[in-house]
């Protein structure tokens, strides 16, 4: 075994600049790892800027916009009547928290697809968000006054992905496992769901309905804390995570080979990537296919191998604002939950992403 | 192991074991007797199985009888939606040789609620007696959008139906969501609809998805011998004179046409597709004529007795029979997922 390795591994890194495939190129010397850095430097810069502008949107679009001339003395403190309601009351908490929570599902998303392999995989696969949505409603029907939904939310979620880890047998390591438990629990979980929704009266299951969707109105500056906390203590975690994830991506094998123990590995991305999407389902809901798309964008934006950390954190936060800029600016239908645009959008694009592969000969 | 590799010889699965399967068989015919019986005697007011007897024969005082007789119409429902269910499920998971294929993967729940709320929202249906020829309508239209998708630049494939299935699936249900929410009356029919339950449908369901049924279930039972020789591989299916392309697109047509009637009759009802199968695979091995034939014995008798759980469980309230599988086939399949080798 060990002279196999010894063997094959000297091999296989003499035949990387030879065949120079998008994960190797980040590694094999300063000359060929310069465009790719370029091209995610100039992507993250470029994300950055487009996720300033519909900020900024954000806050100065509709009748109660805030004019971007005022826009940067407001945020200096210096706004007074309407502003400064909708700056710290209406607009503001709502912008943060959509910011940080789709920051959340995107890194979340990345380092559960890079485990997975599968672009399909995110944890709404293995049951998060059906889980979250069952442990709103039971809240909602079970401890309509003791349990806040919110909270409920979260134990729903930390319950099925239990649920999860425990049924497999294997915890966190073994995907296929991971897909059919989380199947599941799913199923389960919206059946709870939907009899809560059947049960309860009509105003309550609509409100209801709309939570379960994924909804970012009338956040407060409380949520925008929990979030941010979230984030800021599971980036560096993430940042750790990434060099071992993006060897382990090159087969079982191959990283044991290397010394990155990939079974430990995918636990620890898993476990992340989970904190990660039920805190932003704590204060947002279970808010559809940004952790699916944000990934899968950033990989097809940068061309690069490895799990695509940052671009996907930056993405997803740009796909949440531009989702809720939508859903509080078109007129179409009147304060839908953000939950169903990211939906209709993240299905198209995932329906589009499948037709271009099958439409490429094989 | 040893069935599979006897699958080639097809004939000989049958002849191999008469007894065990006359056996298993009787068993199953046993079973759905109770079932049967079970689903007109229990719920709210029970009756004793001599009420029913006396019903039956033409006795029985009134009141026992309006009970008793009240009772038909959800056992029909779930003696056909059941068989539905598990014939579509043993199609799918033979078509596309993924264990966990079940009718909701092919879009067929999200097309009917669709069509149901957008039914309801814009041409101002109600009442069951109009909203299940939309559900049906819409089952099969995604059925058929989900087919032209999945087949999009030449190619075909199970996975790709699958995964078009789910594709539509969500962008379908951003939409039935977006309309249920802004038209509260809407968001009630689809509410009550989505849980599937046998309760409160009647005949009228019935005999609207019978013949697309009955068409389904013929031409899954035309296509076993075809199924049979596909278990080796394409190719040597192919060398025996049957085309796998046909053989696919048919039973997958099979599989809609069913899943769309047991839909569009009772609404969605998650695990009878998904489960049965799998009971029935241990119970008669691989010869897809016996697993259709004993799949339409026991998905009617797993969903019969789910339906009179739910009616026993919280008397004089019901539980939906949806609800009822989902938390009867969930746990089951988490055991399951124990069993799994290794990586997928």
């Amino acid at each position: 075994m060990k002279t196999a390795e010894r063997i094959d591994t000297p091999a296989v890194t003499a035949s990387r600049p030879v065949r120079p495939t998008g994960r190797s190129l980040v590694r094999i010397g300063p000359w060929v790892a310069v465009p790719v850095r370029r091209r995610t430097a100039i992507a993250a810069a470029v994300t950055l800027l487009l996720l300033l502008g519909a900020a900024v949107a954000t806050l100065s679009l509709g009748r109660l916009g805030i004019d971007p001339a005022d826009l940067p003395s407001a945020l200096m403190g210096e706004a007074t009547g309407k502003n400064a309601f909708v700056l710290n009351r209406l607009r503001g908490p709502r912008l943060v928290v959509a910011i940080a929570t789709g920051a959340a599902f995107g890194l979340s998303g990345a380092l559960f697809q890079s485990v997975t392999r599968n672009p399909l995989g995110s944890p709404d696969v293995i049951g998060l968000g059906a889980g979250s949505g069952a442990g709103a409603a039971a809240a909602a029907l079970f401890f309509p006054d003791v349990v806040p939904v919110p909270v409920g939310a979260l134990l729903g979620a930390v319950i099925a992905m239990a649920v999860v880890y425990f049924s497999t047998g294997s915890g966190f390591r073994n995907p296929g496992r991971l897909v059919v438990a989380g199947i599941g629990v799913a199923a389960m979980s919206t059946a709870l769901t939907q009899y809560v929704v059947y049960a309860v009266e009509r105003d309550k299951a609509s409100a209801l309905t709309a939570y379960i969707n994924g909804s970012l109105a009338a956040r407060s500056w409380e949520d925008a804390t929990t979030i941010w906390l979230v984030l800021l203590v599971c980036l560096p975690l993430a940042a750790l995570l990434a060099r071992p994830l993006s060897i382990v991506e090159m087969g079982d094998d191959l990283s044991t080979g290397l010394g990155a123990r990939p079974a430990r590995t995918a636990t620890a991305a898993v476990s992340l990537s989970i904190v990660l999407s039920a805190g932003a389902v704590s204060v947002a809901g279970p808010i559809a296919f940004v952790s699916l798309t944000a990934p899968q964008i950033a990989k097809r934006v940068t061309r690069g191998g490895g799990p695509h950390l940052v671009m996907s954190t930056l993405l997803g936060a740009l796909l949440l604002v531009l989702a809720d800029l939508t859903a509080q600016q078109l007129p179409l239908f009147d304060n839908l939950p953000v939950g169903l645009y990211t939906m209709a959008v993240g299905g198209a694009y995932l329906g589009y992403l499948l037709l271009r592969e099958w439409k490429r000969p094989a | 192991m040893t069935t599979l590799s006897r699958i080639g010889q097809g004939p000989a699965v049958v002849r191999q074991g008469p007894a065990r399967h006359f056996a298993a068989g009787a068993l199953c015919l046993i079973l759905l007797a109770l079932a049967v019986l079970a689903s007109v005697m229990f719920g709210s007011k029970p009756t004793s199985a001599a009420d029913v007897l006396r019903v039956v024969t033409g006795d029985g005082d009134g009141y026992v009888r309006t009970v008793v007789e009240s009772r038909y119409p959800r056992t029909a429902l779930g003696l056909l939606a059941g068989l539905c269910l598990g014939v579509a499920g043993t199609l799918m998971q033979g078509i596309t040789r993924n264990p966990l294929a079940e009718p909701g993967l092919l879009g067929i729940n999200a097309g009917a609620s669709a069509a149901i709320v957008a039914a309801t929202a814009f041409l101002g249906a109600s009442g069951q007696h109009e909203t299940i020829w939309w559900a049906l309508a819409g089952a099969l239209a995604t059925g058929v959008v989900v087919h032209l998708i999945g087949t999009a630049g030449g190619g075909s494939g199970p996975v790709r139906l699958v995964l078009a299935g789910a594709v539509l699936s969500a962008v379908l249900a951003a939409f039935i969501q977006a309309v249920a929410l802004s038209r509260p009356q809407v968001f009630d029919t689809y509410r009550y609809w989505v849980v599937g339950s046998l309760g409160g449908r009647g005949f009228d369901a019935f005999w609207a998805v019978l013949p697309f049924a009955a068409v389904g279930f013929a031409l899954a039972v035309l296509l076993a011998p075809g199924l049979n020789a596909m278990a080796m591989g394409d190719d040597k299916a192919a060398s025996l004179g049957v085309s796998p392309a046909r053989v696919k697109g048919a039973g997958l047509l099979a599989a809609t046409l069913l899943s769309a009637a047991a839909t569009a009759a009772v609404g969605p009802i998650a695990f009878v597709g998904l489960a049965v199968p799998h009971l029935v695979r241990v119970l008669v091995g691989a010869d897809f004529r016996l697993q259709i034939l004993f799949t339409s014995l026991a998905g009617p008798t797993l969903l019969l007795f789910a339906d009179v759980i739910g009616r026993v469980l919280l008397r004089p309230q019901e539980l939906m029979v949806g609800v009822v599988t989902a938390f009867v086939g969930a746990p089951a399949l988490l055991f399951a997922v124990r069993r799994m080798r290794g990586a997928a």
